[in-house]
């Protein structure tokens, strides 16, 4: 213990708890392989709060099966944040995150066959005062490139334990985790000077920093070095802003700098630059001479990223993955809603008829199902982009797509997703947190909803069906106006950014700049794992917000009771939801929808696809999203009270509208209002979409009328 | 081949976009915002670097040590470069 002790009183832990680890690399090096290597299947998949940065903690087992906590932290190209999830691992490295500990230690993973750009990050993190494992992977890149790395000569250049290993085969774990479990590890012992002009502010700022902000003497000087590189623009939850005292020297140098013309930030980056250039010609060693000419990655991007072959490469994979989404996806659907009939029964076969059994199958059974119904399609969709990013295509989609984004002002970094919204707008939204641009990524959260996602087909079916007269509706109609209802989405919402960019969000379309992934043979595990939790968490968020809001709507429409012996039809418009549908009737009637059509639009404001079985209710047919034939005849023959019939094809096509554009889904609210921390923005979202939605489909329903439909 | 426009004797100087593709230079000045330049900076693309332009207009692809890196026609067009093999 003592002799631990001499050697680290922070590395070594106190034999109660075992150390916790905080995995750190640039984007691209494997990290994610690593992880699921080092944790296996043992890993907790959560939320940072406040931002919707995904917190993955595992747990890696020692030699002797001592657990060891490992933290999984964003990929990161260097402290100084520019995104959320950059912000993230500086944070929980600098022990800024109330929800989270410090890490006693660091793995830190590079990939070797691109040493010196990885060690940038990596020379940051010497600087943390904390332990460092340093991980070499992709060793056999590195050999293929004819480079050899003097392991020993870095270890001892270093300070720390470097340990090569290729993570997809396996290669190196045990060393790694005989390093692990070592308890004493040593502190980096890092040479690297300061440059002259900036030194003495830094320990200025860093005894500041000790004094006033109170922070670890450790982490003190590092901290003052990213005060200077980091505009710290991108401040999360649960950092603390800086003291006054500190603010202000850290003012009066810069403004002593900028009369010397110095430009510290610069000087700082360059500097690390040659340090890692003088240890990088000491560790590598060339053995075989660089190959000339275009590598196979040079070759295959010749083909993708060209102007013409990209966009047919990019439409054909695109093309593939929509066809999935809506053939692929369909067996398990039915499979699904077969067991959710089954169970359903299963429920009302074993209970005594009330309210207590309507609640649970109409309530909550209903509405859970609902939504695991659309978990298929949400599985493809991030099965295909995780095999998209992991052979390292999506850089390249992303640059593709810039062309066209940076006509409305965003760039290609928006493109994955609004691809994702197509599915459902909450992985969607979940995924603009690697937008840099704070205003960029509001206006992709804005329209990311716009895109028609799958929880519209139902409803989009369910009107086609009841739009086209006789018994079979020709493929040709069904898919010529499903294409229509998707291109207006998609129109929309390019329309809207362009306007947001020009309006609310002003902005220089930012500067795309992106590194480029050699090719590689996708590792399904990775792809598989990745997927199945982006599964998990869509049921986690989307259910139990539903599960919620269907119980308070089931209650709605069963409550107050009608008079005994009343009908479901003549229940409905006794209840609540009736009452309401009654309410809104004054402001849907220009667009030809009566108070019943209304019970159906509020309820559906919980989620798109509750539209169907509402109507369902409404116009007593029992009904599912595959079978729409009963309620089809019961929608042809809903009157007007005069008579006049309810579902005209032009009322059909006008209710489709309305769902293209209306923000129906309380579940994206909720996410939205996460994502952006205030209320602020999804009332903005609900006002302008439904909004919007109104104004068209009063057009289309009065140009219609005058038409004669 | 010496630009008509640059005295001999001085290496040619020109953005990033416009190096012909695999032609390589050596970074002189970055401009943009101050984000931006730190941002190509700590990818490995600051003053001095010597870059290989791979392919392309937008994006361009270029690779630097061994890394490839793309940037959009704009980024690209804020990085002056040094061509080698011309001017001396």
């Amino acid at each position: 213990m003592s002799a631990s002790a001499a050697v680290s009183s922070v590395g070594s832990p106190s034999a109660a708890r075992a150390p916790v680890y905080a995995l750190v690399g640039n984007p691209n090096c494997g990290k994610s392989t690593l992880f699921n290597a080092l944790t296996g299947l043992k890993q907790k998949v959560g939320n940072y709060p406040g931002v919707t940065v995904e917190k993955k903690v595992g747990t890696a087992y020692s030699q002797h099966g001592q657990p060891m906590p490992v933290i999984d932290l964003p990929g990161a190209y260097s402290l100084a944040a520019r995104s959320p999830d950059e912000a993230v691992t500086r944070d929980v490295l600098l022990g800024r995150r109330l929800d989270t500990a410090a890490p006693d230690r660091i793995l830190c993973i590079v990939d070797a066959s691109n040493l010196e750009r990885n060690l940038y990050l990596v020379h940051q993190i010497l600087d943390l005062g904390r332990p460092v494992i340093l991980v070499l992977n992709m060793m056999d890149l590195a050999a293929k490139a004819g480079v050899r790395i003097k392991v020993e000569r870095l270890e001892k250049e270093l300070g720390i334990p470097v340990i090569p290993c290729e993570a997809s085969q396996g290669k190196g774990l045990i060393e790694l985790k005989l390093a692990m479990s070592r308890p004493d590890l040593p502190l980096p012992r890092h040479r690297w000077d300061i440059p002259s002009p900036i030194a003495p502010a830094v320990s200025e700022l860093q005894a500041s920093l000790l004094e006033y902000d109170r922070k670890a003497p450790l982490s003190a000087r590092a901290e003052a070095l990213l005060l200077l590189t980091d505009q710290d623009s991108v401040r999360v939850a649960g950092s603390t802003p800086l003291t006054a005292r500190t603010t202000d020297i850290l003012q009066s140098w810069k403004v002593r700098w900028e009369g010397q013309g110095v430009d510290w930030a610069a000087t700082l980056v360059a500097s690390r630059y040659d340090a890692i250039a003088r240890l990088c010609a000491d560790v590598l060693e060339r053995v075989s001479p660089e190959e000339e000419g275009p590598s196979l990655s040079d070759r295959i991007d010749g083909v993708v990223t060209h102007p013409l072959w990209g966009w047919l490469v990019l439409g054909g994979l695109m093309g593939a993955l929509f066809l999935s989404i809506f053939t692929l996806a369909e067996y398990p659907m039915t499979w699904i809603d077969d067991h959710v009939a089954q169970l359903t029964d299963a429920v009302k076969a074993a209970m005594a008829p009330g309210d207590l059994r309507d609640l649970i199958t109409d309530g909550a059974i209903a509405g859970v199902g609902g939504v695991v119904i659309f978990l298929p399609q949400i599985l493809i969709l991030f099965f295909f982009i995780g095999l998209l990013e992991s052979t390292g295509y999506m850089a390249r989609a992303a640059f593709i797509m810039d062309r066209l984004m940076s006509r409305v002002g965003l760039n290609g970094k928006s493109f994955i997703p609004l691809l994702s919204s197509y599915a459902c707008a909450i992985p969607g939204i979940m995924a603009t947190r690697t937008i840099e641009d704070a205003k960029d990524r509001l206006v992709t959260i804005l329209v990311a909803p716009l895109m028609s996602c799958s929880a519209r087909l139902p409803v989009y079916l369910l009107m086609i069906a009841a739009l086209v007269p006789g018994e079979t509706i020709p493929v040709g109609t069904k898919v010529g106006l499903m294409l229509l209802m998707y291109a207006l989405g998609t129109s929309a919402a390019f329309g809207f950014a362009w306007l947001f960019k020009r309006t609310l969000l002003k902005g220089e379309p930012p500067l795309m700049i992106m590194e480029l992934p050699p090719y590689r043979l996708p590792r399904v595990r990775d792809v598989l794992l990745q997927m199945v939790e982006r599964g998990g968490l869509f049921l986690r968020r989307a259910g139990t917000i539903i599960l919620g809001i269907s119980i308070v709507l089931w209650f709605l429409s069963a409550y107050p009771k009608a008079p005994e012996g009343a009908t479901a039809q003549a229940q409905m418009a006794h209840s609540f939801a009736g009452q309401a549908g009654h309410l809104i009737e004054p402001a849907i009637r220009p667009l030809g929808f009566d108070w019943q059509i209304g019970i159906g639009l509020i309820a559906s404001f919980a989620a798109r696809e509750v539209f169907v079985s509402t109507m369902g209710v409404v116009f007593n047919a029992q009904s599912d999203a595959d079978d729409t034939a009963p309620l089809r005849q019961a929608l042809a023959a809903a009157r007007w009270p005069d008579g006049a019939p309810l579902f005209t094809p032009l009322v059909c096509l006008t209710l489709m509208i309305f769902y293209v554009f209306a923000m129906q889904c309380v579940s994206t609210i909720a996410v939205v209002r996460r994502e952006t921390n205030s209320w602020r923005w999804p009332l903005f979202q609900i006002a302008y979409m439904t909004g919007t939605a109104w104004v068209v489909c009063f057009a289309v329903a009065s140009i219609g009328r005058l038409l004669g439909y | 081949m010496p630009s008509p426009l640059q005295p001999s004797g001085q290496p040619e100087r020109l953005p990033l976009c416009q190096l012909p593709a695999g032609a390589s230079g050596r970074v002189y000045e970055l401009s943009g915002e101050g984000a931006f330049r730190e941002r190509i900076r700590e990818l490995g693309l600051g003053e001095s670097t010597v870059v290989t332009k791979v392919s392309g207009q937008s994006p361009v692809i270029c690779r630097i040590n061994g890394t490839r890196i793309a940037l959009s026609h704009a980024a690209a067009s804020q990085i002056l470069v040094e061509r080698f093999g011309s001017g001396a």
